[in-house]
């Protein structure tokens, strides 16, 4: 019965699909959002006290680890672990970079809700893997 | 806030809407959901099973389920499989979500991040 009702309608290959979608993805990439973002990227990936807090605040969040699922970190530990975080996002591109994710997330989720009420799935769901299995 | 799209932003959407759910994945899945949502059969079935599985986790939680009770919900579980239109359904909504994450990766390549997880809103789930 389906392929009789398939013979009706016109069919996009996978080809033409694919290509929609790269000009999609072409109409993002010329954003202001995604231009914005971009540039942030690049600024934080080529800061050397932006990456140097990075890493300072992902060496002290391992080794604390164990104790931090346990609830368990003391005062002293909590402490050295606020003030590694605070600068690291006390530095200007850090800044810049979070607040460029913000407006690149917000355009991205108007156009999920917008794919997502037409096609009659949720494209995030469907296409990342879910944190509740 | 309602973000405003760009005319060209918009258009790009709009053909990229049009394509997908003229694709033979969306074409096939809309169908099977249609006939899902017009078979009283198996909608009677899907229902039988909400409420079965919705029985047992209480009985789990109260520590009261039978061996009969668990028995009943396998059976029902073995219908809805056995049933052609819950089964296509199934089959297409799998086939729908994988050709979705291949156009999806289309996206990623040429943008460089993970397009689907940027448009996921905040919270689990």
């Amino acid at each position: 019965m389906n392929d009789q009702v398939n013979e009706d309608i016109e069919i996009a290959s996978s080809s033409i699909v694919k290509q929609s979608a790269r000009d999609f993805a072409a109409a993002i990439a010329e954003t202001p959002q995604f231009k914005a973002f971009e540039q942030a990227a690049y600024a934080f990936r080529n800061d050397q006290a932006a990456q140097q807090a990075m890493q300072a605040l992902q060496q002290k969040q391992q080794s604390l680890r164990p104790l931090m699922q346990l609830n368990a970190l003391n005062n002293i530990q909590r402490e050295e672990l606020l003030e590694l975080q605070s600068a690291f996002t006390s530095q200007p591109v850090v800044q810049e970079y979070f607040s460029a994710q913000v407006e690149l997330t917000t355009l991205c989720q108007a156009l999920g809700d917008e794919l997502s009420g037409a096609i009659g799935l949720n494209y995030a769901a469907a296409c990342v893997a879910s944190c509740c299995g | 806030m309602e973000t405003i799209l760009s005319p060209t932003m918009q258009e790009a959407t709009n053909v990229f809407i049009s394509n997908l759910l003229a694709s033979e994945a969306f074409i096939r899945y809309h169908q099977s959901q249609t006939l899902l949502d017009h078979d009283s059969k198996a909608q009677a079935l899907l229902n039988q099973l909400s409420q079965a599985q919705t029985d047992l986790r209480k009985k789990q939680a109260e520590s009261s389920l039978s061996k009969d009770e668990i028995d009943s919900l396998r059976a029902l579980q073995t219908q809805a499989r056995e049933n052609d239109v819950i089964q296509g359904y199934a089959d297409a909504q799998q086939d729908v979500i994988k050709f979705l994450r291949e156009i999806n990766e289309e996206i990623n390549q040429l943008l460089g991040i993970d397009f689907a997880s940027f448009t996921k809103h905040s919270g689990c789930c």
